[in-house]
C-alpha cells in the first residue's frame, strides 16, 4: 500500500495527471457548452478524432505545427456546426446525428490516412512535430509545483484555463446568459428576442473547437503522429464527465480531472502486480456508481419539493 | 347502418394513409442508400481512385463464391441480432448504447457453459443460448433500472458499462479463461455438441462459418415484431416511446415499460454473443464483436426500429461490409470508404424533416385532388 502512496504523492505522477486529464478537460468543457445550448454533442469523439488526424496530416505536409493545429480545430468546429445544422435545419435527433458524425470521422480519417500514406495504422511515417511546451519563468524554483508544472504542453495550460473561461462565459457575459436561456427553453428565449439559432450555432462551434483542441493534443502534444481511432473512447468519457459534473463548469472540471487522475493511476498501478485491465475499469465503475447516487439524490430532492408544494 | 359506413370510410382512409407513408418510407430508404453510394462514388473519384471497379467488387464480390455468401450470412446474423437488440429500447425512445456490454456478457456466459458443462446433445445448445440471453438481459437491466427507477442518464450508464465489460472480458480471455499452452490468445474450444450446426452440412456447398443461427435470428426478428405490434407489452413500449406523459396518463407504468425494453434488448444482444461463440468462432477470441455493436445501432436506425425491416437492413449492411473487404483485396480502395457510406446513410436517415416534408406534400396533394 505504501508503494501506491509513494506513486500518488510523487510530482511525476501529478504531472502525469495534468497531462492525461488535458483531453478530458477540453472535450468535457466542449460537451458542457453544447449541452447547455440544448444540443447534446455526442460527436465529441468524432470531432477529436477528425482534429487529431487533420492536425497531424496538415502539419506533416505543410511542415507547420501551428497551421496543423489550426486546421484540426477548424475541422472539429465545422463538425460542430454540421451537427447544429442537422438538428436545427433538418430536425435530426442530436444523438443519432452525433453517432453518424462519429462514424463519419472514424471512416474518413482511416480512409484519408490509407489513401495518402498507404498505411492502415496511422501517420507514423509522416514527421509532423509537436506543439511547444510552456515553462513560466521562475516557476521551476518552486518545490514540487515547479516539477509538476514545468514542461507541460501549451494545450495543457489552455485546458486548465478553459474551465474559468467557460465559467466566465456562462455567468458573466451576455452570450453565456443567452446560451443558457436558449438551452433551457428555446421558444421562451426566442420570444424575448434572443436569436436562438444563432446562439446555438455559436455554442456548437465553440464546443467543436474545444473538442478539436483536445484532439490536436492527442496527435501533436506528446506524440507527433496520428493513430487510427486514437481517441479510444475519450470523447464518451468526456460526455460522462459532463453529466457527472452536474452541467456546471467547475463540476465538469473536477469530474474530468478525476477521470484523468484515475487513468494515470491505472497506468502507474499497472507496474504493480495487478491486472491492468481490471484497474482501468475503476474510473468507469466509479462513474456508474456516482451517476446512480447523483440521480438518486436528485430524485429524492425532487420528491421532497413535490411534497412541499402539495402541503 | 350509417355509423358503420362512416367507420369503414375512416378505415379506408386510414389504410391509404398508412400505405402511402409506407411507400414513402421505402422509397426514402432506397433514395438514401443511393445518395450515400453516390457520395462514396464522388469521394473515390476525388481521391483519384477508380470508383466503377471498386463498386463492382463491392456489389458483386460477396455473391461470387459460395463461401463468401457464407461469410456474409454469418456476419449478417450477428449484426441483425445486435440491430434488433437496440431497436427495442429505441422504440421506447431510450438511447441504449449498451449492446457492446451485452454481447460480451452473452459471449462469456455461452462460452463458460459450453466449455465447462458437459450436457447431452440438443440441451448442450439450448442451455448456453439461454445463459447468454440471461447474461445479456442482466446487463441490460442495470442501465434500464437506473433510468427507470432513478432517472439516471441511460447514455452515460450504458457507455460506462461497455467500458467496464470490455475490459473485464479482455482480462478473462487473457487470464483465467485463456487456453493453457497456446501461443495465441483465445479460450478453450467449446464442446462439439454445443456448436450451432453449420449451413454447409445442410446445403452441401461450402458456406464458411454460417450456421443455423441465421434461422434463430429470423425467428427472433419475427418474435420481436409480434411482441412490438401484437402484445400489450409491445403497446406499452411503443406508447412510452411516442409520448411518455400521455402513456402515464393512460395508466401505463412507464418505468416498467422502459425497464422491459432494456431487458429484452439485452437478451437479444446476449444471443448475438452466443452466436459468435457457438456458431462463428467456437471459442472466445479477444475483441470478437469488433465494431458490430455500434453498427447494430446504424442498422436499427436505417430500419426505423421495425424488427422485420431490421433484418433487411442487417442483410444489406453486412453485404456492404463483406463487399468492402473484397473491394480492398481487388482494388486499391480501402474498406473504410464503406464506413463513410454508412455514416452518410445515418446522417440522411436522421434528417427527419426530409421524409416528413414529402409526406405532408403528398397528403396535401390528395386533399387538393378530392
Amino acid at each position: 500500500m505504501s508503494s501506491v502512496l509513494d506513486v500518488v504523492l510523487s510530482s511525476a505522477f501529478l504531472a502525469a495527471v495534468l497531462r492525461v486529464a488535458t483531453p478530458y478537460l477540453l472535450a468535457a468543457l466542449g460537451g458542457l457548452v453544447a449541452e447547455r445550448a440544448g444540443i447534446s454533442n455526442i460527436a465529441l469523439e468524432g470531432q477529436m478524432l477528425a482534429a487529431a488526424c487533420t492536425g497531424a496530416l496538415v502539419a506533416g505536409y505543410s511542415h507547420s505545427v501551428a497551421l496543423g493545429a489550426l486546421s484540426g480545430i477548424t475541422v472539429a468546429m465545422l463538425l460542430g456546426l454540421l451537427l447544429a445544422a442537422l438538428r436545427l435545419e433538418l430536425g435530426a435527433d442530436a444523438i443519432i446525428a452525433g453517432i453518424g458524425l462519429n462514424l463519419l470521422a472514424s471512416g474518413a480519417t482511416a480512409y484519408a490516412v490509407y489513401t495518402l500514406l498507404d498505411d492502415k495504422g496511422g501517420t507514423t511515417g509522416l514527421r509532423s512535430g509537436t506543439l511547444p511546451t510552456v515553462t513560466l519563468p521562475g516557476i521551476e524554483s518552486i518545490p514540487v509545483l515547479g516539477d509538476v508544472l514545468s514542461g507541460q504542453n501549451m494545450i495543457t495550460w489552455l485546458a486548465f484555463l478553459a474551465a474559468p473561461f467557460v465559467a466566465w462565459l456562462f455567468f458573466r457575459t451576455r452570450f453565456g446568459f443567452h446560451l443558457r436561456a436558449v438551452g433551457e427553453m428555446p421558444d421562451a428565449a426566442a420570444s424575448v428576442g434572443i436569436a436562438a439559432r444563432r446562439v446555438q450555432y455559436a455554442g456548437l462551434a465553440l464546443s467543436g473547437a474545444l473538442a478539436g483542441l483536445a484532439g490536436v493534443f492527442l496527435s501533436m502534444g506528446y506524440v507527433s503522429f496520428f493513430v487510427r481511432d486514437m481517441t479510444a473512447g475519450r470523447g464518451f468519457i468526456a460526455l460522462a464527465a459532463v453529466f457527472l459534473g452536474g452541467l456546471r463548469p467547475w463540476g465538469v472540471f473536477l469530474a474530468a480531472l478525476g477521470f484523468g487522475a484515475a487513468e494515470a493511476l491505472a497506468v502507474q498501478l499497472g507496474t504493480l502486480d495487478v491486472p491492468p485491465q481490471l484497474v482501468s475499469t475503476i474510473p468507469y465503475a466509479m462513474t456508474l456508481v456516482a451517476l446512480a447516487l447523483y440521480a438518486w439524490r436528485r430524485k429524492r430532492r425532487g420528491a421532497g419539493e413535490v411534497a412541499a408544494v402539495s402541503l | 347502418m350509417t355509423a358503420t359506413l362512416i367507420e369503414s370510410e375512416d378505415r379506408r382512409e386510414y389504410r391509404t394513409t398508412r400505405r402511402r407513408d409506407l411507400a414513402v418510407d421505402l422509397s426514402m430508404t432506397l433514395a438514401t442508400i443511393l445518395a450515400a453510394l453516390a457520395i462514396g462514388f464522388l469521394v473515390m473519384l476525388a481521391t483519384g481512385k477508380d470508383p466503377i471497379a471498386a463498386y463492382e467488387a463491392l456489389l458483386t464480390g460477396p455473391m461470387e463464391r459460395s463461401f463468401r455468401v457464407g461469410r456474409w450470412l454469418e456476419d449478417a446474423t450477428t449484426l441483425t441480432l445486435l440491430g434488433l437488440s437496440v431497436a427495442i429500447p429505441f422504440r421506447a425512445r431510450q438511447i441504449s448504447l449498451g449492446a457492446e456490454s451485452q454481447v460480451y456478457a452473452g459471449a462469456l456466459a455461452a462460452a463458460v457453459v459450453a466449455i465447462l458443462l458437459p450436457l447431452p446433445p440438443v440441451v448442450a445448445v439450448i442451455v448456453p443460448l439461454v445463459a447468454a440471453a440471461a447474461a445479456g438481459a442482466g446487463m441490460g437491466f442495470v442501465p434500464g433500472a437506473m433510468k427507470a427507477r432513478l432517472g439516471a442518464n441511460e447514455i452515460v450508464a450504458t457507455l460506462m458499462l461497455n467500458a467496464i465489460v470490455v475490459r473485464v472480458y479482455d482480462y478473462l480471455v487473457n487470464g483465467p479463461l485463456r487456453q493453457t499452452g497456446s501461443s495465441a490468445v483465445h479460450s478453450e474450444r467449446i464442446h462439439p455438441d454445443s456448436a450451432l450446426t453449420p449451413l454447409t452440412d445442410w446445403f452441401g456447398i461450402p458456406l464458411g462459418r454460417s450456421n443455423i443461427g441465421l434461422g434463430l435470428m429470423l425467428l427472433t426478428a419475427v418474435a420481436l415484431w409480434l411482441l412490438i405490434t401484437r402484445t400489450p407489452l409491445g403497446y406499452r413500449i411503443r406508447m412510452t416511446g411516442s409520448n411518455p406523459d400521455f402513456a402515464e396518463y393512460g395508466g401505463i407504468r412507464v418505468p416498467r415499460a422502459i425497464e422491459w425494453s432494456f431487458v429484452i434488448g439485452g437478451a437479444v444482444a446476449g444471443l448475438a454473443g452466443a452466436h459468435l461463440v457457438l456458431g462463428v468462432y467456437g471459442r472466445l477470441e479477444p475483441g470478437m464483436a469488433g465494431s458490430l455493436a455500434f453498427e447494430g445501432i446504424v442498422v436499427a436506425l436505417l430500419a426505423r426500429n421495425n424488427p422485420l425491416v431490421v433484418v433487411v437492413a442487417g442483410l444489406f449492411y453486412s453485404y456492404l461490409r463483406a463487399g468492402g473487404d473484397i473491394m480492398e483485396q481487388q482494388t486499391d480502395v480501402g474498406t473504410e470508404i464503406v464506413v463513410v457510406i454508412q455514416a452518410v446513410i445515418v446522417l440522411l436517415v436522421t434528417a427527419q424533416a426530409l421524409p416528413d416534408l414529402l409526406k405532408r406534400r403528398l397528403a396535401r396533394k390528395q386533399v387538393g385532388a378530392r
